[in-house]
């Protein structure tokens, strides 16, 4: 190497770069800590959505079951003929099957004389 | 060359090797001294929290990092304000802040790859075949950008002390 440029080298050594300050890895605790923190209440705010689903999924069969008596009270109230004994009255006694059936058919068929009837507001129509 | 990847302790020691000399380097660049410390900062703050990075020359990437950051930041910065030049971010036991500057100002003037390649040389203490190397230059063309650094350095010093 040229003299001139040893020289100058040994010159710019003698020069140091000024001191900084030692590496600071808090901001990356930071960052991790508050990603923690999404994270939880991400999942915090699923398991409450979840919870509420669940809540009101729990209601609606209660809904339900509250209907479901009175239907069934009403099924309960029909006492069907068995297919045996309709077909058994059929062949003896035509006017009794008539009869039956005119009974359950008034069990059965919506009634005409309700204020609501949807039978009554068409009539009326 | 193998592709390698760095420990928290690795990315510290290179913090504390090359991390001044760096911040020195963005100054170079055209930022002052605190701007520079932020660069260097969150380039080693970014390395530290990427579990994949593997860089095949870390400290050439640092240089080249640094550069980028810097160059990028002084853009944004220079539609603020002008920097002031008289700020030191070299030291010198013995000589006076004029020198140092003048030394500053002498390395802001050098072309890219010269101002890297004495950075390189003088103050991250590589050899002109480690630089070829780290920066994938023909070994010859580091010699001449190296010699003709020092060379311009040497007629900018001599003039100012001429005056």
């Amino acid at each position: 190497m040229d003299p001139f440029d040893q020289e100058t080298e040994r010159y710019l050594r003698e020069f140091q770069p000024r001191a900084i300050q030692p590496l600071e890895v808090g901001p990356k605790d930071k960052n991790t800590l508050s990603r923690r923190l999404a994270v939880v209440a991400l999942l915090v705010l699923l398991a409450g959505t979840l919870l509420w689903f669940a809540h009101r999924e729990a209601a609606r069969p209660k809904e339900a079951a509250n209907i479901r008596p009175e239907k069934e009270n009403v099924a309960r109230g029909r006492r069907f003929p068995s297919a045996l004994a309709l077909t058994r009255l059929a062949l003896e006694d035509n006017e009794k099957l008539d009869s039956v059936l005119a009974d359950q058919s008034r069990e059965v068929l919506p009634t005409v004389q309700g204020k609501q009837s949807m039978l009554r507001v068409l009539a009326n129509d | 060359m193998q592709s390698i990847r760095l420990t928290t302790d690795e990315v510290k020691l290179l913090y504390q090797k090359h991390g001044a000399t760096l911040a020195a380097y963005a100054c170079s660049c055209g930022l002052d001294h605190a701007a520079a410390e932020d660069v260097v900062q969150q380039l080693f703050l970014k390395m530290l929290g990427e579990k994949t990075f593997a860089p095949q020359a870390p400290v050439a990437y640092l240089y080249r990092s640094t550069r980028n950051a810097s160059l990028n930041l002084q853009r944004d910065r220079r539609r603020e304000t002008d920097l002031p030049d008289t700020e030191p971010w070299f030291i010198h036991p013995n000589s006076s802040q004029v020198e140092v500057l003048t030394l500053q100002k002498a390395l802001q003037e050098l072309p890219e790859e010269q101002k890297e390649t004495v950075f390189l040389k003088i103050w991250s203490g590589m050899t002109l075949q480690e630089i070829a190397e780290v920066t994938e230059t023909p070994l010859n063309t580091v010699a001449s950008r190296y010699r003709y650094a020092l060379e311009k350095l040497r007629d900018h010093l001599g003039q100012q002390n001429k005056k």
